[in-house]
């Protein structure tokens, strides 16, 4: 680790921290390693007993739980009249999810990265983070790479181009002590000459970011041989998959999580769509009254279940579309599969000086206000307008937030702000697409 | 509660004519001017029932002071239990004896004895336990409604309610707190977002 981040090359580091794994964590990182070999099937559909049992027990620890499960009520005949979670929910009401008993020692919070829409906090466990790695690895497992961790050795580098975004270096110890560093490919935080330089020597074993950092990567021709570029946080389009495994020689895989659920699925090799990567959740598709659609019918992805002690979720809507199926089979992997998945789209916006703003940039500006829904457009000149939908009683300071926003994109570029208390009332379910670049056809 | 028992206003109205003088100081700790246990033992007798076993008296002769609101309200309920609607039934003894040592204990430490006689809502509540106790509703109600009129007035009960929603606030505060002081330490590291 001091090798990373002593390296002349290396970035302007400006975080630390650990993975705060314990050792009482590392048999429930094998029980996910062990299932997630073992333990996958198609299942029929229906919430299976497994889950039923864990909502089952988790009624009685969960207040949330109590009030959608009444007394009475049969899981497995009524589940879908079970109301269904939402983002406002952990917004408004994490007090009503989070365990009664759980202890609050090892809580860590992470916040989304508001490319749906508003930035919200999740409580989460670092033994829930490390349970990840088994899976990471299962995904690499299916296109025949089988990564070697160790001290020494860098597993992976996480790249993202932002404005502004932590960056740092640490090692993880589900992986042997390997390295891992996360990066940011944008000229205020660093260079290409250093970034090509770094990474030859990290030589790491792959890749993860998402379509704006691998974009990023090859536009710096970073030129190195990973046995893999993972994908997640946003949908990663044909045609830049295609260029990213002609630049770099390897599979380039598609995954989808959110930070609420974590991983969800992934692109499989075999076949069509993504398929459902944890075994410890339950994938359903439902309708907007929240009753499940019939195998291969469109409607929205909610999932129960999961391995994050502080946010056991009941049909939790993850505001992505897709259809499922599960009875038919694509190839060795015998669990659902996701087709036509209608998740969160890549939008990059351009800052005065040619450089790239992420959403995520725009997110944390705006955080730092309470309100319902926005909607951020730059057109093709540039200037930007943003309409905020305020939350009753939450001002809004909309000339501090013009300032922060010209500042954040520069010299010459107008951010205007208008705020409307009807914004999405015309739209399917409320919503509305937080992030537009006018004028471009998406490149990724 | 399946069996008809007295109009409640019948009991409410007793409770609202007990004597000061079975509010007097109970003998607790040696101290104290009223022998509960005499009372209790006279009134299961004439209700029917045998006279009552020594160690059951010893509960009505507590030693700690804190008993004495306890033991006032033991002599209110032995008043109410008085009353000619349970004696002539001569069938109330072991049931009305069971209320006194094991039944008045909780409420007694959520409410001042006195207000069960001058209270109307502790009137009617102190009525109603009464009933529950002996497995009556009041003349004219459903047992449906007497359980639900019941679970509005029982002060037992709004303070479980009360200490759940308190409890529950301070987890909620303490969620918060530790919330915002683990989002500024940036969480931990992972090896991709939104995993």
């Amino acid at each position: 680790m001091r090798w990373m981040l002593e390296h002349s090359d290396a970035p302007a580091w400006n975080y630390a921290v650990g993975d705060r794994v314990e050792k009482a964590d590392l048999p429930a990182v094998e029980t996910v390693r062990r299932e997630t070999w073992e333990s996958r099937g198609g299942g029929t559909g229906a919430a299976p007993a497994r889950i039923l049992e864990w909502v089952a027990a988790m009624r009685g620890r969960v207040p949330l739980f109590q009030e959608y499960l009444p007394d009475g009520m049969d899981l497995a005949r009524d589940w879908g009249a079970v109301p269904t979670m939402c983002r406002e929910d952990i917004a408004v009401r994490p007090e009503d999810i989070v365990p009664v008993d759980e202890s609050l020692d090892r809580l860590i919070v992470y916040d989304t990265s508001g490319t749906t829409g508003h930035a919200i906090r999740v409580p989460h466990h670092p033994r829930a983070m490390a349970q990840n790695h088994p899976m990471m690895e299962f995904v690499l497992e299916q296109f025949g790479i089988r990564p070697e961790f160790g001290p020494g050795k860098v597993a992976c580098i996480n790249v993202g181009a932002q404005v502004g975004t932590v960056v740092f270096a640490n090692v993880f110890s589900v992986w042997k002590q390997a390295g891992f560093a996360k990066v940011n490919l944008h000229p205020h935080a660093w260079n290409p000459e250093r970034a090509q330089r770094f990474f030859r020597e990290m030589g790491p074993l792959f890749v993860t970011g998402d379509p704006l950092g691998f974009m990023e990567m090859k536009k710096w021709e970073i030129d190195i041989r990973p046995a893999a570029l993972l994908s997640a946080a946003v949908a990663l389009g044909p045609a830049l998959k295609e260029e990213l495994e002609a630049a770099y020689g390897c599979p380039v895989i598609d995954t989808y999580a959110t930070t609420e659920t974590g991983p969800i699925a992934y692109a499989n090799p075999e076949g069509e769509g993504l398929s459902v990567l944890p075994v410890d959740i339950y994938v359903e598709i439902v309708d907007e009254d929240g009753c499940p659609v019939a195998e291969g019918e469109p409607g929205e992805i909610c999932v129960t279940g999961g391995r994050n002690p502080y946010m056991p979720l009941l049909r939790y809507r993850t505001g992505d579309f897709a259809r499922m199926t599960w009875s038919k089979q694509f190839g060795s992997d015998p669990m659902p599969r996701l087709l036509d998945l209608q998740a969160r789209e890549p939008v990059a916006f351009e800052a005065a000086d040619g450089s790239v703003v992420s959403p995520v940039d725009i997110g944390r500006v705006i955080r730092a206000w309470v309100f319902v829904q926005h909607q951020f457009v730059q057109h093709e000149d540039r200037s930007c307008d943003m309409v905020i939908r305020p939350a009753p009683g939450c001002p809004i300071g909309v000339d501090r937030m013009k300032e922060q926003l010209e500042a954040l994109f520069g010299k010459g570029i107008k951010v205007g702000i208008t705020l409307d208390d009807t914004l999405g009332d015309d739209s399917p379910g409320g919503k509305v697409v937080p992030f537009i670049r006018e004028g471009l056809t998406p490149s990724c | 509660m399946t069996v008809e028992g007295p109009v409640l206003d019948r009991l409410t109205h007793r409770l609202s004519e007990c004597s000061p003088d079975l509010l007097e100081e109970p003998c607790v700790g040696g101290r104290g001017t009223i022998h509960v246990d005499a009372v209790v033992n006279d009134l299961v007798l004439d209700l029917g029932g045998a006279p009552v076993p020594g160690d059951v008296l010893r509960r009505f002769c507590p030693a700690a002071s804190v008993e004495r609101n306890h033991m006032r309200l033991v002599m209110v309920a032995c008043w109410l239990l008085h009353d000619p609607w349970f004696v002539r039934k001569k069938s109330f003894a072991e049931a009305a004896l069971a209320w006194l040592s094991e039944g008045l204990e909780e409420v007694a430490g959520l409410v001042k004895s006195s207000l069960f006689v001058t209270d109307p809502d502790r009137r009617e509540e102190l009525a109603r336990l009464c009933l529950a106790a002996l497995g009556l509703r009041p003349k004219g109600e459903s047992g449906a409604h007497a359980e639900d009129r019941l679970r509005t007035l029982n002060s037992v009960e709004r303070a479980r309610v009360i200490s759940a929603m308190r409890e529950k606030q301070e987890r909620a505060r303490k969620l918060r707190e530790k919330m915002e002081q683990e989002r500024a330490r940036e969480a931990a590291a992972k090896a991709s977002r939104e995993w």
